[in-house]
């Protein structure tokens, strides 16, 4: 269509310019006619002037006026006058200069043969003027003049009319042309209203289209949205409910544990007296289970049921923390940070850690204790995991593009290896040398409640060099998609 | 307690090793009254509201409530104690291992006298035990009939 339309008005232009063309063509035509008359002119006006040169000469000898010698002294001149004229005017045709340089000489001839004739009979010698006259055959030679000049003139006539035929179909052809190009002109208008409409229908129906399945989208996002969110509720009451139910028997493993060692003890001071009043009553087996194998075996259960009640209480808390209903506030970051960190400076001091906040710091609206728990989570670990013999320089900054904020905190610490930058933020895992207290949870925490919170925890490190945690928040945190 | 009427006390606990230990804590803070422990819901109501030797038609009582029984919730139980006629001052103490907030002051607003959470450090549980005990040994406990 749009090819069409193109060639369509390329068709115009070309037609634009043979109207030109045409239109100039048209004034050279017509400039050649005006010519042809032009010559026609002169050819009459010399045939005028010779007849009436020879008129008033005849009249001139046989009665001798003056009103004759003042008509021939008036025409006698032109005759000249005009044959040069004409010589001039058809120098574009070879035919008629020949034709012209034919009746010169006679023309010549019989004018001098005039005046030689108007001579005689001004110098009083009529008589002999009127013998040479009788003598000599004027009207003969004026009579071929005559001839030759109608000859120049039929040409002349024959040019006309084909010159005016030319005119004539150019204009005819011009006047086709013209209305060629108003119909072209119609034809591409029309198209060109025809495309545009097309096109701007075209244009509303595709934006229609665009805005139904933006809404569709927007639903879909909505029901995946809902079911995630109902997903995730399933996994939080699942969480709660294993943890909270995995407590009760713990409860029994733990206090009969403990009825063990009671009556351990008990039976442990029965051992010692025996061992020291009646030895002999007493073989090495009673004792060893008394004295060691037992205590051993109840220590052993009593600090594996220890660290799984740490564990079960850190799924509880985590579980809890999903359930919290997170209530968003202005948040004054500069402030905020200063606070956690001077919450660990004693700590960091028992350590050889600095703590610096490059202020300042971009504020936010999110809930108070989610960000306290991220940032006082990662500074810790930061003051935590230094590189032995290095005092540790903990540094936070952060910075706002558009609606997101960008929290950095970067250590010098031993940093993480690249393959367990993901390790670290699941749940009971630890990455590195095992020197550290700790179950693995703060992490999985900072992760859980930057997901919670609308954004994301990254981290770079390189070994032994230090680690770099950034946080990516929303400026504010919305409930939509986050809470049903 | 109650010289003239020796407080009876019910334990609703579905889970045989706590209820062991709690008895066994009791027992150790000197507390000497009569015992019954029930594993499930119906069976505590039934003796609570119908027994002939049951709180409702005897002498007065003390309750030991666990929130997780696997026939109902313990705090139906607690509304139905704290809800009838003749139960409703008789002392209930809700000993569970939920520490939520929400439950916690649920159990306070149906009418629940003492609150405690279970400790899973078996120490601490022994503690809180005993000291209940030493609390139960002071505490003033009305006659179900309200005389």
């Amino acid at each position: 269509m749009v090819i069409a339309l193109i060639s369509g008005f390329l068709l115009l232009i070309a037609a634009f310019l043979l109207v030109l063309l045409e239109l100039r063509n048209g004034a050279a035509s017509s400039a050649l006619v005006r010519h042809t008359y032009e010559v026609k002119d002169t050819v009459s006006e010399l045939q005028i002037a010779v007849e009436r040169a020879e008129a008033s000469r005849r009249g001139y000898i046989i009665a001798p006026t003056a009103y004759r010698l003042q008509t021939y002294r008036l025409w006698s001149p032109r005759i000249l006058e005009n044959i040069n004229r004409l010589e001039t005017q058809v120098l574009d045709n070879p035919e008629q200069i020949a034709r012209i340089k034919a009746v010169r000489p006679i023309v010549v001839r019989e004018l001098a043969e005039l005046d030689y004739s108007m001579d005689l009979a001004t110098d009083g010698r009529r008589e002999e003027a009127l013998q040479r006259f009788a003598r000599t055959n004027t009207l003969s030679s004026v009579q071929e003049i005559r001839d030759r000049a109608t000859r120049i003139e039929n040409v002349e006539d024959r040019l006309l009319a084909q010159r005016l035929n030319t005119a004539d179909r150019q204009q005819t052809f011009l006047k086709w042309l013209l209305v060629l190009a108003g119909l072209m002109l119609a034809l591409v208008g029309s198209l060109t209203f025809w495309l545009a409409r097309r096109f701007t229908g075209a244009l509303i129906a595709s934006q229609a289209e665009l805005h139904r399945l933006n809404a569709d989208l927007e639903v879909r996002v909505a029901q995946r949205t809902a079911g995630l969110l109902h997903a995730n509720d399933e996994i939080q009451r699942f969480a709660y409910i294993v943890s909270h139910d995995l407590r009760s028997p713990l409860v029994n493993v733990m206090g009969f544990t403990s009825e063990l060692e009671r009556a351990n003890k008990a039976i442990g001071d029965c051992v010692n007296r025996l061992q020291d009043e009646n030895p002999e009553l007493l073989d090495d087996d009673v004792r060893l289970a008394a004295t060691e194998d037992l205590p051993e075996a109840i220590g052993f259960i009593r600090s594996s049921t220890q660290k799984m009640d740490r564990l079960i209480s850190a799924i509880l808390a985590l579980s809890r923390q999903g359930r919290r209903v997170l209530t968003p506030e202005h948040l004054a970051m500069d402030r905020m940070m200063s606070d956690i960190a001077n919450g660990l400076t004693q700590q960091a001091a028992e350590r050889g850690a600095t703590i610096e906040i490059e202020t300042p710091l971009p504020d936010m609206v999110h809930d108070r204790l989610a960000i306290e728990q991220i940032f006082s989570n990662l500074i810790e670990n930061a003051i935590k995991y230094l590189q032995p013999g290095r005092p540790g320089i903990v540094v936070v900054r952060g910075d706002q593009h558009g609606d997101r904020v960008r929290f950095e905190v970067e250590d010098n610490g031993r940093g993480i290896a690249k393959d367990d930058y993901e390790r670290v933020f699941d749940l009971f895992r630890r990455s590195g040398l095992q020197d550290q207290k700790g179950e693995g949870i703060g992490l999985a925490n900072v992760r859980a409640l930057a997901y919670r919170l609308g954004g994301t925890v990254s981290l770079r490190s390189s070994l032994g060099e230090g680690s770099t945690f950034i946080v990516n928040l929303p400026t504010s945190f919305s409930e939509e998609g986050t809470e049903s | 307690m109650n010289a003239q009427h020796p407080v009876h006390i019910v334990m609703i606990e579905d889970d045989e090793g706590h209820a062991r230990l709690i008895e066994k804590n009791i027992r150790r803070a000197g507390i000497s009254n009569d015992l019954t422990h029930f594993l499930d819901g119906n069976s505590a109501l039934e003796y609570l509201f119908n027994a002939p030797d049951g709180p409702a038609l005897n002498g007065p009582a003390l309750v030991l409530l666990d929130l997780n029984l696997p026939d109902m919730s313990g705090t139906d139980i607690l509304a139905k104690i704290k809800g009838h006629e003749k139960l409703h001052r008789v002392p209930v103490v809700v000993l569970t291992t939920t520490d939520d907030k929400v439950e916690i002051q649920r159990c306070y607003d149906l009418g629940c006298n003492v609150y405690i959470t279970k400790p899973v450090n078996y120490e601490s549980f022994a503690d809180a035990i005993r000291q209940l005990g030493l609390f139960l040994s002071v505490m003033q406990v009305p006659d179900a009939d309200g005389a």
